[in-house]
């Protein structure tokens, strides 16, 4: 009988701050070619489990396995492509082009001293082929708009060739129109590529129909694995914490 | 105007200051973009306890700035580290403090005179044949250290989270980029002067972000800039018998100055 083994494993995390409990005793397993889905209200402690997650944070007590290592031994970090809230939101006057910007993504495949070869160059084509970005590839980073400015480091994210994609409510800052192709983009680098995505986000309407598992945080966790029915408008009115309804989507409906 | 050539003397310091204009203009780059500037002025000062404790304890001034300065700058990583919040206050407290102790070793040494005053500004004539040989031996490691982590430095300038989930020891690579600051600072002040060290390593790289050009064209005009200023201050400095480090930055300044006017939208 063959077991699938969790990219990550998370036991009993807690995270206190100042006394004050930010998240509590969570427990999940994230699976190769998983698409998930984390929501909650701002201050819930998303961001936190997150960066709990890519190790910038260190839990007050609990577990977190990368890949069956403790995180604390993990080295692999190539495998996890990042990309933050503040991602669309570029310092304009910082000196790079949208290449500049894609190469780093190779930066820790490199060796000292080293210029990037021929594997290097191809993946940073690829990822700026795959998000459409190619043609802007010298143009300054500071002068693109929010949506182009989310593929550039989507794209960048995709240039060490991740297996896991983390998103950190990418969006802020990003017109509907770009938010839209987005959203189909992830689908497909999901569907397509077989990335395991992991993404924050305010908008599970939109994207009910292509994520696996849902979960919700609000210092605990709970794990939906029928995103599209799991949340009444009773459980998102306790989680939020505010009268919720339910708006359709009905893209699907025609 | 090749005249000045014919005396040794211009020779060393032309020689030093290509060197000087070279790595602080590509280390500045990486300080501004990290937004460390400050940290600049501070190790200056930390380098002229060096140069107060040389004078005094008759040990080379410049090997001891070198010493000073890279303690300092370790210091300072800690104390950011451990003052996060307030970390512009530790630069601070740091800079006036160095500054005052580098002022009374030399005033209870008695050692507050010309010497002194060419450390603070910047001498043409003070470079020694020595001077130069320390420059050359720091200045390429300094020089080697750069250009094997630039890349993994730029990525940590454009987001340091990022960079570290990626893998990049940032706290080592923040560590040695404080390390070099130091090292080439401490071989800068016996041209350009502990006041004004600073303004060498900021000024060329904010002239060249005006341009609003890729991170290599960036570094390129950062280059250019400090040479340019380097040379022209020098003659300045020969011709008119000014302190060079003034001229030196003055120049860096008008680059500046012209650089902003023709990039104003």
């Amino acid at each position: 009988m063959k077991f699938k083994v969790p990219i990550f494993s998370v036991k009993n995390l807690s995270f206190i701050v100042r006394g004050q409990k930010i998240l509590s005793n969570i427990s999940l397993e994230i699976f190769n070619s998983e698409y998930v889905a984390i929501i909650g209200p701002n201050g819930g402690g998303k961001t936190t489990l997150i960066r709990m997650l890519l190790g910038l944070e260190e839990p007050t007590s609990g577990e977190i396995k990368l890949y069956g290592k403790n995180i604390k031994d993990f080295k692999f970090w190539d495998k996890i492509g990042y990309v933050p809230q503040r991602a669309s939101h570029v310092d304009a006057s910082f000196p790079a082009t949208v290449q500049d910007i894609v190469n780093m993504g190779r930066t820790s495949k490199r060796g000292f001293f080293s210029r990037m070869n021929e594997k290097d160059k191809e993946a940073v084509h690829d990822s700026m082929v795959k998000m459409g970005v190619l043609h802007l590839k010298d143009k300054m980073v500071g002068t693109l708009s929010g949506g182009q400015r989310q593929r550039v480091m989507i794209a960048r994210a995709l240039a060490s060739k991740p297996e896991i994609l983390i998103l950190d409510e990418p969006n802020t800052g990003v017109d509907i129109l770009s938010q839209k192709n987005f959203y189909a983009l992830l689908a497909k680098l999901n569907k397509e590529e077989r990335i395991t995505i992991v993404f924050i986000t305010h908008d599970i309407g939109v994207i009910a129909d292509d994520i696996g598992r849902l979960f919700t945080v609000n210092q605990k966790a709970i794990i939906c694995n029928n995103p599209k029915e799991a949340l009444s408008c009773e459980e998102m009115s306790e989680l939020y914490g505010i009268e919720a309804h339910l708006i359709h989507n009905h893209k699907h409906e025609h | 105007m090749l005249e000045m050539f014919e005396y040794d003397f211009m020779q060393r310091a032309f020689l030093a200051g290509i060197i000087i204009a070279v790595l602080a203009s590509i280390s500045g780059t990486f300080v501004v973009l990290r937004r460390y500037s400050m940290i600049s002025e501070t190790l200056a000062h930390s380098a002229l306890v060096g140069v107060a404790v040389g004078l005094v304890a008759g040990l080379n001034p410049l090997w001891m700035a070198v010493v000073f300065a890279i303690f300092s700058a370790w210091l300072i990583e800690y104390l950011r580290s451990y003052f996060s919040l307030y970390s512009d206050a530790v630069l601070a407290v740091l800079l006036s403090g160095s500054l005052a102790t580098a002022v009374i070793i030399v005033s209870l040494g008695g050692a507050f005179n010309n010497s002194l005053f060419s450390y603070l500004f910047g001498s043409i004539l003070s470079v020694s044949n020595e001077d130069l040989i320390t420059i050359l031996i720091f200045g390429t490691i300094s020089m080697v250290l750069l250009l094997a982590f630039s890349k993994e430095l730029y990525f940590i300038a454009y987001d340091e989270e990022v960079a570290q989930t990626s893998g990049i020891k940032v706290k080592l690579v923040n560590f040695l980029l404080v390390t070099v600051v130091a090292i080439i600072i401490a071989l800068s002040i016996r041209v350009v002067g502990s006041l004004l060290i600073g303004a060498l390593m900021v000024i060329p790289t904010i002239a060249a972000l005006q341009y609003k050009v890729g991170f290599l064209y960036t570094v390129l005009l950062a280059l250019a800039f400090a040479l340019v200023s380097v040379a022209c201050g020098m003659t300045l400095s020969f011709y008119f018998s000014l302190p060079s480090g003034a001229t030196i930055v003055l120049c860096v300044l008008v680059l500046f100055i012209l650089s902003l006017i023709r990039n104003k939208k």
